[in-house]
């Protein structure tokens, strides 16, 4: 199973600078939030779906799949029961409600696949300088950039470990929640210690070329805005601002629903 | 706190940020599909075991981890939202309170046996106590958070946070430390063996600390259910009352503040011990 979720393309999109695709990705999230109409979030669903198109990233969304339709199934009934509206349609659905449940449905899609552009189109150096740039310490960043490279390699070696572990035999499909959960324990020592072993190397190889020797640091890799960053940037800009002031305006409600 | 900031200079404390933070977003992911409780506030978080246990393992780096784990968490399962803000900081003092209560808890943990595990009936017995402190003031942190922003209603959020980080804590979390600490121990990566003792706070008035942490959290929930449920018509079952009332925003802030001052007055240095080299 490769761990790695960064595709070597060479897109528009992995093009960009770092920071643009940071801003970008932020500002995604602020237009996603804005609307209860799943019919208003379709320009950045469109946006977002572009993105994935263009840097070929569909291929890390099907990766993922299992889970995006796991979650969007549970989603979609039961933020039915968390909203009320004035159309019944059957049992505890009203229009209103199923309106409702298909846009955090699909907020929670666009949000997931807003990151996944981010980490398929940028390479964890540029993410940890791109962060540096917008005033995020270094170590923190390289924390924070670390860190979100190391969960799918996590999960892999959760994949890997099970996997030979049922090929010794070990039934992990059977049983309720709790025994299911009490078989799986055992599974994960060997990931924690896997992972965990590694720090003391990860630290030496890290401090042999430099990491933490001056307060100040410089880089080899040197970000320049280019035009098109400009351009995707201001275009984005606009795009929230728009998005906001039809929000404030009180487009994208949906009428006669009744949440929490 | 002066340790959540010094903690950074150290390479392998900043190498545990990241490999806390993943491991606890990792198995965040996963329990994702699994049961949700309110789809993208929260779910059933198995995962919860971890903040306690990096916590004690860790120190800082297991808060920072778990602050960091969540927000990744929230953003790869799709839960990101305006409750990830008050998430982190929440998640933050579940993995911050353990470390700084585990020496300081009505003496359970002896001055001669500070090795974090849970290798007596006592040690046991405060682990389960700095579990439940740290799973309320998690609790309290998000759900003051979301009742106030009309999200989700304090009585029924802040006990079903305490429910689900304590329930996970409580039964898992000595199983895994035991399995944990003797390995992590002999690597050199427990954080009181990384960071040096003048680079943690000193703390003043540690018993008088702990005290203000366990009523500022505990008390925090249940003056806040009490208030909630009483003034607001919240339930602890459902989603009935008001959100956003002035009572309830008022009745816990108070609690709010007793953590902080708690988390200054708590040190974590009582963990430093000189160990005898058996050579």
């Amino acid at each position: 199973m490769d761990a790695e979720l960064y595709l070597d393309n060479n897109s528009f999109i992995h093009r960009l600078d770092p920071r643009t695709k940071i801003i970008i990705f932020l500002l995604s999230f602020v237009a996603i939030l804005l609307f209860q109409n799943p019919l208003w979030m379709l320009p950045v669903a469109v946006l977002i779906f572009l993105e994935l198109y263009v840097s070929k990233a569909f291929k890390n969304i099907y990766r993922i799949r299992v889970l995006l339709i796991i979650l969007s199934l549970f989603s979609l009934i039961l933020w039915n029961f968390f909203a009320r509206g004035q159309t019944h349609w059957f049992l505890f659905v009203y229009k209103e409600s199923f309106f409702y449940a298909v846009a955090r449905t699909l907020l929670m899609v666009l949000m997931i696949s807003a990151g996944v552009v981010l980490i398929s189109t940028t390479r964890n150096e540029e993410l940890v300088l791109g962060l540096i740039k917008l005033g995020v310490p270094y170590r923190v960043g390289f924390a924070i950039s670390t860190a979100l490279r190391l969960v799918p390699t996590i999960a892999s070696s959760t994949v890997t470990i099970s996997q030979a572990q049922r090929s010794r035999g070990l039934d992990l499909d059977s049983g309720n929640l709790i025994e299911r959960i009490r078989k799986f324990l055992p599974l994960l020592v060997p990931v924690f210690i896997s992972t965990i072993r590694s720090t003391n190397i990860f630290a030496m190889a890290l401090e042999s070329k430099g990491f933490g020797a001056r307060e100040h640091r410089t880089n080899y890799l040197r970000l320049k805005m280019q035009k098109s960053d400009y351009i995707v940037l201001g275009f984005v800009i606009a795009f929230v601002i728009a998005s906001v002031t039809l929000s404030i305006m009180g487009y994208g409600k949906l009428t006669g629903l009744k949440n929490f | 706190m002066k340790e959540v900031f010094s903690m950074w200079k150290y390479t392998r404390m900043i190498i545990l940020v990241a490999l806390s933070a993943a491991i606890y977003a990792a198995f965040l992911i996963v329990f994702k599909a699994g049961i949700p409780i309110v789809p993208g506030i929260t779910e059933v978080r198995p995962a919860n075991v971890f903040p306690p246990v990096f916590s004690l393992l860790f120190g800082p780096a297991g808060a920072w981890g778990a602050a960091i784990g969540n927000f990744i968490g929230d953003l790869f399962g799709g839960t990101l939202g305006i409750g990830s803000i008050f998430g982190f900081f929440g998640n933050f003092f579940l993995g911050f309170i353990p470390y700084k209560l585990f020496g300081s808890v009505f003496g359970l943990v002896p001055a001669n046996d500070m090795s974090q595990t849970t290798n007596s009936g006592k040690k046991l017995l405060a682990f389960e106590i700095i579990t439940l402190v740290a799973s309320a003031a998690c609790a309290i942190i998000i759900a003051w958070y979301l009742d106030l922003t009309k999200i989700v209603p304090f009585a029924f959020l802040s006990i079903t946070i305490t429910l689900n980080n304590f329930a996970a804590g409580v039964v898992l979390g000595p199983i895994l430390l035991s399995l944990l600490f003797p390995r992590v121990k002999r690597w050199g990566l427990i954080w009181t063996d990384i960071m040096k003792k003048e680079d943690v706070a000193p703390g003043f008035g540690k018993g008088l600390g702990a005290i203000l942490m366990i009523v500022g959290s505990l008390g925090g929930l249940i003056v806040g259910v009490l208030v909630a449920t009483g003034v607001s018509g919240q339930t602890l079952l459902g989603f009935t009352g008001e959100q956003g009332q002035t009572a309830v925003w008022l009745a816990v802030l108070p609690f709010l503040a007793l953590i902080i001052i708690a988390s200054l007055m708590l040190s974590g240095r009582e963990q430093f011990v000189e160990e005898v080299d058996e050579d």
